[in-house]
């Protein structure tokens, strides 16, 4: 990332820019932790080490993981257990900045993925860790055509191959072979050799993160909810770049105070608060904006089905035989057969995913959240709407993107949405 | 009040123990002690009768505890088109029914549990392992074709002996050396007397032109089983006609695999823990019986299930074990540490 972007007016303005973003980044952060933190009641004691860790990573203290390499990842399709493997630790670079946003939006249609164009803006502005790799999923058009446009600002992006379908025997095989090739790619960007034994610790480590998720995610389900579901992405989001061993401890101390509160009797919210299921385009801090609104208006989030928190660690690994020929394809399945990433057609499973959420949350209604620009999740809504509307389940589709503009707008939508739930619960009450 | 409490609150231990459990370990020891069982029980003089749905081979002469019902069925229809409707119709028909009620009970878990010839592979797949040799996987369309001969055999089964008594389609009657003619060809004739110290079916009958043709084929397949076994796990029970008339009972039997279509993400970590290849245990999101013709019933796809109630084992409707992500994340970590030690 060191040498100088190509083709650019001048480094003054470059350096400028960088500056300005900073320091806009770390306002959006700490405005975005302030309502985190300030806002809510019951935030759990355990949260703070969560909070803590983005503000240090947004103020932009150095983050070094014991001197190990970074390899950046841009998608949930990346295998984090490959690149621990290869002795490096993965860090995932989908930046959340309205800040960036505008800057990426110089090299991208107007029209794009917020998301895409705030990770772009980063790239081209040098504000991402060094990393030896960055691997880029080819998921969505927007983020192919990205992955092409940063290879101009950086000479380390490696394309990671993603079939568009998922379903057939011959999707699979093509992505495990993509997969074995690019454990070579990383051998040799690492200079570390996978073996056996330090894929099966991968793969052991992530799991054990992992199972610390899965218990909260079943705390989650508990009638009362314990924990707010802002926290939850928080949680999640730190996942993106944090030491993991260190986190999967921190979640689990967490884990052990919500255990706490049942036992006490504690809740988030009000007892009659919409219990509601996020979905759609992943919810990157400091762009929290939906989360914030949605439970500042009196509901809780108390599942979601993104690829920023949920589906980022619920799927886990089983591999038959432990010896690299079966942990890699292994490995390589767990990425790509349970995704329900829109980028695959069809996408039945993220259907049937919500559809089973919703019945083990006790969720009243789903709140589906589409960045502006992001066709998938855009043209899969109204399919999902209409699954989810013939089971009972009532669905809020709503377009936004990382400018703090129209939160008037979508509060408005948002509160007649819930009150419409809460009416329905109401009369259910009655009946 | 407090004792039904407490009746719950123990079931659920004992079901959390359960599902937490380790099949695999379990049907490791239990393949054991079915495999001794079935080539040394004879000593003890256990006679099960001859409808036993596994290769229990006669073969192992002294050592079988009952006899195999492919090698039975094959006895009991060389018989002439007259002699049906009669004592000896009769004594097909109880074999039938014995072979059935058998199978109700276990249904394809005699595969997966009993079956001497299956331990066998799965104790080649072992070694395998052991030696760090990766297993060779087939193409999707070739698998599908294999899959079919197990059926066609079993045709070929009833029709070899009937051809042998009648004439069939004005055909000259087969030779009578073409008697058991799959067991002539069945690994378990030469496999399994090897257990009791008997070799002497690797041998070549010269005797007549059929004898020697068989005999010769049974040596090659069972080259072939060895070979197939290391390379491929169960590579032999794709073409087991035993495997295609457990199939029968599939839909009645008390001993079942259930799946929760809803509760399945399609993760597929059950097709990868499925030593027979099937599919539509990760992908068919529809159907509760899931027991598929080529299923053994070894429930390593349950065990490898991270999903809460997605799989599930009943015996009369009674859950054995089910699949959870507390079970799946227990063994998964043992797994794990096995290796550290």
């Amino acid at each position: 990332m060191s040498e100088t972007p190509k083709n650019q007016p001048g480094q003054d303005r470059l350096a400028r820019m960088q500056k300005t973003v900073k320091v806009h980044h770390a306002m959006e952060a700490k405005k975005a932790l302030l309502v985190i933190e300030e806002e809510f009641p019951d935030n759990p004691e355990g949260m703070r080490y969560f909070y803590d860790k983005l503000r240090a990573y947004t103020e932009g203290k150095p983050f070094v993981p014991d001197g190990k390499k970074i390899v950046g990842t841009l998608c949930i399709h990346v295998p984090d257990e490959i690149i621990y493997a290869a002795g490096a630790v993965p860090v995932r670079l989908c930046s959340g900045a309205y800040a960036s946003d505008q800057v990426g939006a110089e090299f991208m249609p107007a029209k794009s993925c917020p998301l895409i164009k705030s990770t772009l803006g980063k790239i081209y502005l040098d504000m991402i860790p060094d990393s030896v790799m960055i691997v880029n999923p080819t998921t969505c058009d927007q983020k192919r055509k990205f992955g092409e446009i940063s290879g101009e600002f950086s000479d380390k992006f490696y394309m990671l191959e993603v079939p568009p379908t998922k379903d057939s025997e011959e999707a699979r095989e093509y992505w495990q072979r993509v997969v074995k090739r690019f454990a070579k790619a990383l051998e040799k960007a690492t200079g570390t050799k996978i073996t056996r034994k330090g894929m099966k610790a991968a793969i052991s480590k992530v799991r054990e993160a992992q199972a610390q998720y899965r218990r909260f995610h079943n705390l989650r389900k508990h009638p009362q909810p314990l924990i707010w579901g802002k926290d939850a992405f928080i949680v999640a989001n730190t996942y993106f770049f944090d030491d993991i061993d260190q986190w999967t401890k921190a979640l689990g101390w967490l884990n052990t105070e919500l255990e706490g509160r049942i036992a006490s009797g504690k809740s988030v919210g009000k007892p009659n608060s919409p219990r509601i299921i996020m979905s759609g385009s992943p919810s990157i801090f400091p762009n929290m904006k939906m989360p914030l609104l949605v439970e500042q208006l009196g509901a809780v989030i108390v599942a979601d089905e993104t690829c920023s928190s949920n589906r980022l660690l619920y799927d886990m690994v089983a591999a038959d035989e432990s010896y690299l020929y079966d942990m890699i394809p292994a490995v390589a399945d767990r990425y790509l057969k349970p995704c329900t990433c829109p980028n695959f057609s069809p996408n039945t499973d993220r259907e049937r995913k919500l559809i089973e959420m919703a019945k083990t949350f006790a969720a009243d209604g789903v709140i589906y959240q589409a960045f502006s620009g992001c066709q998938l999740y855009e043209m899969e809504s109204r399919r999902i709407g209409k699954v989810l509307e013939s089971h009972g389940i009532p669905m809020l589709y709503l377009e936004t993107d990382y400018s703090p503009d129209d939160t008037g707008q979508l509060s408005t939508r948002i509160e007649a949405f819930l009150e419409s739930i809460k009416v329905r619960k109401r009369k259910g009450a009655v009946v | 009040m407090t004792t039904s409490c407490e009746n719950i609150e123990i079931m659920s231990k004992l079901r959390s123990f359960l599902n937490n459990g380790d099949v695999g370990r379990f049907r490791f020891w239990f393949q054991l002690a079915a495999f001794v069982f079935f080539i040394y029980g004879g000593y003890l003089y256990i006679d099960l009768g001859n409808s036993l749905p596994t290769f229990s081979c006669p073969f192992n002469a002294d050592g079988k505890p009952g006899v195999c019902y492919v090698y039975a069925i094959q006895h009991q229809f060389h018989i002439p088109w007259g002699q049906i409707i009669s004592w000896r119709g009769l004594g097909i028909l109880t074999g039938f029914l014995t072979f059935l009620a058998w199978l109700l009970v276990f249904n394809k878990a005699w595969c997966g549990y009993a079956c001497p010839l299956g331990t066998v592979q799965d104790w080649i797949t072992k070694l395998r392992q052991k030696m760090g040799i990766a297993y060779s996987t087939y193409s999707e369309g070739g698998f599908e074709k294999l899959k079919k001969v197990k059926y066609i055999l079993l045709v070929l089964l009833l029709l070899i002996p009937l051809g042998m008594s009648n004439s069939l389609l004005g055909l000259p009657k087969f030779s009578s050396d073409l008697s058991v003619a799959f067991c002539k060809l069945c690994p378990s004739r030469t496999v399994l007397p090897v257990f009791t110290g008997d070799l002497s079916q690797f041998h070549i009958d010269f005797s007549t032109r059929t004898s020697m043709v068989m005999t010769t084929l049974g040596l090659i397949v069972t080259g072939g089983f060895f070979v197939g076994a290391f390379v491929k796990k169960r590579f032999f029970c794709f073409f087991c006609p035993m495997s295609a008339l457990h199939y029968l009972c599939n839909k009645f039997a008390f001993l079942r695999l259930t799946k929760d279509g809803s509760k399945c993400t399609r993760c597929g970590d059950c097709y990868r823990a499925c030593d027979v290849r099937i599919k539509a245990i990760a992908d068919d999101v529809e159907s509760t019986n899931i027991v598929k013709d080529d299923c053994m019933m070894c429930f390593k796809c349950v065990a490898a299930c991270p999903e809460k109630g997605a799989l599930e084992v009943k015996f009369l409707n009674v859950p054995l074990y089910t699949s959870t992500d507390e079970g799946f994340i227990k063994r998964q970590q043992k797994y794990s540490e096995e290796e550290k030690s």
